[in-house]
């Protein structure tokens, strides 16, 4: 708590002080905050003040769209699915610094409504505030990605529409590019036949992850998923990590949840394509990081 | 002399009509019910109707030689008709409702034209009762095709679903033409909810019989009632005091014939003496629209000799003797003597010869498939399997933590199941086709099917694999490999699999948990070993 007041401090004594939160942003934040701690919901505040609080990516009155990973029909305990709770607690931090409307949606694998309830993530959103969508494929529209590989592809019209996205994936293993956490979130954004992806998968999900501009992304490693991923099947193919990493460094949160699985970022060749691409920092020693226990 | 309808009979049919419509009512709300609500268990019996109908509890029970508890139910319909008559008929069954509403609708337009005397025979139902009977004798179930409530709930699943789900978004993508973003947004949410499935094989057969079954009103006033359902020939058999017995004060009576040619079931209230107390449905018909109200229904308890329906004994006795000789035709076939690979029958359901001897093809489980993947079986089950659920993996796959089919079967063809018992029955075994998998013949990386595999460990593992490509290099990629012993046959690799009109991955029948002979490798008794 006394962190949490330190922070609130700092920020309202800059904004007296007539200093943009933007500004500070450059010279005061952290790029990556993790935090660590019991309660889903306290490291999940306590990683978004560590960055410049909720205020610092949403603004008063925008629309705001949040991608958490709802793709299987799994509780939250098999972690295939982003934690609910972490959701409730972004929805409610979005329509405190302002939001005018939070949608919650994903384009899930197995049945939506099953996946929406059994994630717990459709209660937990609602009972927050937010506006869950299952998707829809007539809202779904071929749009211009400009990627290396991916020129066009069907995007729900959900995340055009958005004043600002909130990009919440899980931490996961996956066989093909090895881990799915932030970039690979985007493959639930699209419609289409999304299994083609796979054929070109580390391509597919940089120009899905260059197109997705998030303002803010948050990965839940509250329980991580490290065998029979991505979607598990028994809480002992799970780890309890009890950690958040938000920031806004596409790459950089991804290499840095590379490293629960003792993954070298530098192997992983998403990483390697996004980061010779320009879409953030690869190498995490030259990234400002700010742990913190909570 | 006074000439004036009765209006306590008037009044008695339009309370008829409401009764028909609010049965009805429950019918579609109980079938729209009929899906995956939020909830892994059904609370509300979604196929209730169906227990209250003798004819399928004495057919199932003949045939699979088993009692299916629910059917205790239709004790009740066969007490009720024993007393009052086949007021079932006129006054709850839903598919009578359907004829009503048509064969009303087609007096209307002049299509129907009921004639005096009409002399066509009403004995047809009980012929096909008789064979229906026997042939559940020889645990030959042809029940379920002309049974009427099977025969409704099987064309609202296959044909009026789809139908329903094509209106809605056909609606939807009109609103967002239109420029009505949030009508168009509603409508997709709630079909997203409801979840209707849109997709059936053989939909244009067994959607046709069914305007077959309504364009025969046209010809006859409520057709299937009068001549086809074996139903309502077992209630009439049933319907033996029929306290409230018809009565023509012959004073009052002017000889209009009016009463017999309305009769909706052609009971013949008149001549005086020719009522037959089995046809009547008591939908007081004739002693509403009567001129001179002489006709009412007073209650008298003397059991009266049925007037009933001309049926020689020597016509039953054929009837018996062919159906003697037909029904074993539906069992030569090679389906009996060995599985058949599309053969893939939902999670629970019981061993295939109980199995088809139990299943009356409703379609109930087909409407509360969640991704649509039971379908009703035209060849894979074999002449007797017709219309029978068979889970078409390209259509739709086995939803792991789902065991819906099993709740709502209301013979208990398929075996009720947790959702915890459901993850543990197999059903088939996938198979890679190594010719068209990505990795083995094109070298191509791909996994698809490993990623959706819902087992954990997954039962497909995988493999490295390297392809000798026409420049001469070895591409090498991870290629699916299906651990058997660990495969449900649940078929989301095959409905995933990108090569989608044949798919490289395919589930088969074999290794299916209810058979004890569409086996594959031989399981080694692991308890025994550690034993030793």
């Amino acid at each position: 708590m006394e962190r949490r007041d330190f922070i609130k401090g700092l920020l309202i004594g800059s904004l007296a002080a007539g200093i943009s939160p933007r500004l500070l942003a450059q010279s005061g934040y952290p790029e990556l905050a993790v935090v660590t701690g019991e309660s889903p919901e306290k490291i999940t505040r306590g990683a978004v003040e560590l960055i410049g609080g909720m205020k610092r990516f949403i603004g008063r009155g925008d629309r705001v769209i949040i991608k958490p990973n709802i793709g299987w029909d799994r509780t939250p305990d098999m972690a295939a699915c982003t934690n609910p709770e972490m959701v409730k607690t972004v929805v409610t931090m979005s329509l405190e610094a302002g939001a005018k409307e939070v949608i919650v949606m994903d384009h899930t694998i197995n049945q939506p409504k099953r996946c929406y309830i059994r994630s717990g993530i459709q209660e937990a959103a609602q009972s927050a505030g937010a506006k869950v969508l299952l998707p829809d494929d007539q809202r779904l529209k071929k749009v211009n990605l400009k990627g290396e590989w991916l020129k066009e592809w069907e995007v729900f019209v959900d995340f055009l529409e958005a004043d600002k996205i909130i990009n919440m994936p899980a931490t996961k293993v996956h066989s093909l590019s090895k881990v799915t956490l932030g970039m690979k979130n985007w493959l639930g954004a699209v419609g289409g036949s999304r299994n083609q992806l796979h054929q070109r998968i580390d391509e597919a999900m940089v120009d899905l992850a260059a197109f997705f501009k998030p303002a803010l992304t948050i990965l839940d490693s509250y329980r991580i998923l490290f065998r029979n991923g991505p979607q598990g099947g028994r809480i002992s193919d799970t780890r309890l990590m009890k950690t958040v990493v938000a920031g806004t460094d596409p790459v950089a949160i991804d290499a840095y949840g590379a490293t629960f699985f003792d993954f070298k970022p530098q192997e992983l060749l998403f990483l390697q394509l996004a980061a010779s691409r320009g879409l953030g920092k690869l190498d995490l020693e030259k990234v400002r990081i700010e742990k913190r226990t909570v | 002399m006074k000439r004036e309808q009765s209006k306590k009979y008037r009044q008695l049919q339009k309370l008829r009509i409401v009764s028909q419509l609010a049965f009805f009512a429950i019918f579609f709300f109980l079938f729209i019910k009929t899906h995956y609500g939020g909830a892994d268990y059904l609370t509300i019996t979604v196929e209730r109707f169906f227990h209250f109908d003798p004819l399928l509890a004495l057919t199932t029970t003949i045939g699979a030689r088993l009692f299916f508890a629910a059917f205790w139910l239709s004790v009740v319909t066969l007490v009720f008709t024993l007393i009052f008559g086949r007021v079932v008929c006129g006054w709850i069954c839903p598919f009578g409702a359907v004829h009503q509403f048509f064969s009303f609708l087609f007096k209307k337009t002049r299509w129907l034209k009921p004639k005096r005397d009409d002399s066509l025979s009403l004995a047809p139902k009980y012929i096909i009762l008789i064979a229906v009977m026997i042939a559940s004798f020889f645990a030959v179930n042809l029940v379920g095709y002309l049974d009427p409530l099977s025969f409704l709930y099987r064309s609202f699943a296959v044909y009026f679903t789809p139908f329903l789900n094509m209106a809605f978004s056909e609606s939807a993508s009109l609103a967002y033409s239109l420029g009505l973003e949030s009508l168009g947004q509603t409508i997709g949410q709630a079909l997203g909810n409801v979840a209707l499935n849109s997709f059936f094989q053989n939909a244009l057969v067994i959607g046709l019989l069914f305007f077959t079954a309504i364009a025969l009103n046209a010809w006859k006033e409520r057709f299937w009632c009068r001549y086809l359902c074996p139903a309502g020939a077992l209630l009439g058999l049933f319907s033996r005091f029929n306290v409230f017995k018809l009565k023509i004060d012959p004073e009052k009576c002017i000889n209009c014939h009016l009463c017999s040619i309305q009769c909706e079931t052609n009971a013949r209230p008149f001549p005086i003496g020719e009522w037959r107390s089995s046809e009547c449905i008591y939908c007081e018909t004739c002693a509403a629209i009567c001129p001179t109200a002489a006709i009412t229904f007073p209650l008298k308890w003397k059991a009266e000799k049925i007037q009933g329906v001309n049926l020689s004994r020597r016509k039953l006795l054929l009837t018996s003797l062919t159906t003697l000789f037909i029904a074993p035709i539906f069992k030569i076939t090679p389906h009996r003597q060995r599985a058949y690979p599309a053969l893939i029958r939902p999670p629970g359901a019981l061993p295939e010869e109980k199995f088809l001897d139990k299943c009356i093809k409703c379609g109930e489980c087909m409407k509360v498939c969640p991704t649509n993947g039971l379908q009703p079986a035209l060849t894979e089950a074999g002449p007797e399997g017709l219309w029978t659920p068979v889970l078409v993996p390209r259509i739709g796959y086995c939803e792991y933590y789902c065991s819906l089919c099993s709740q709502v079967c209301p013979t208990g063809a398929i075996k009720e199941l947790t959702i915890e018992e459901k993850t543990t029955v197999k059903i088939g075994t996938a198979f890679v086709n190594k010719n068209r998998c990505l990795p083995y013949a094109l070298g191509q990386q791909c996994i698809v099917c490993e990623e959706h595999c819902p087992v954990s460990p997954k039962a497909i593992q995988l493999v490295k694999v390297e392809t000798l490509t026409p420049e001469g290099k070895i591409a090498t990629n991870l290629a699916p490999f299906v651990n058997v012993n660990d495969c449900i046959g649940c078929g989301i690799c095959e409905n995933k699999c990108v090569v989608v009109d044949e798919p490289a991955i395919r589930v088969s029948s074999i290794g299916e948990k209810r058979s004890e002979k569409n086996r594959l490798l031989l399981q080694v008794n692991t308890q025994n070993d550690s034993q030793e």
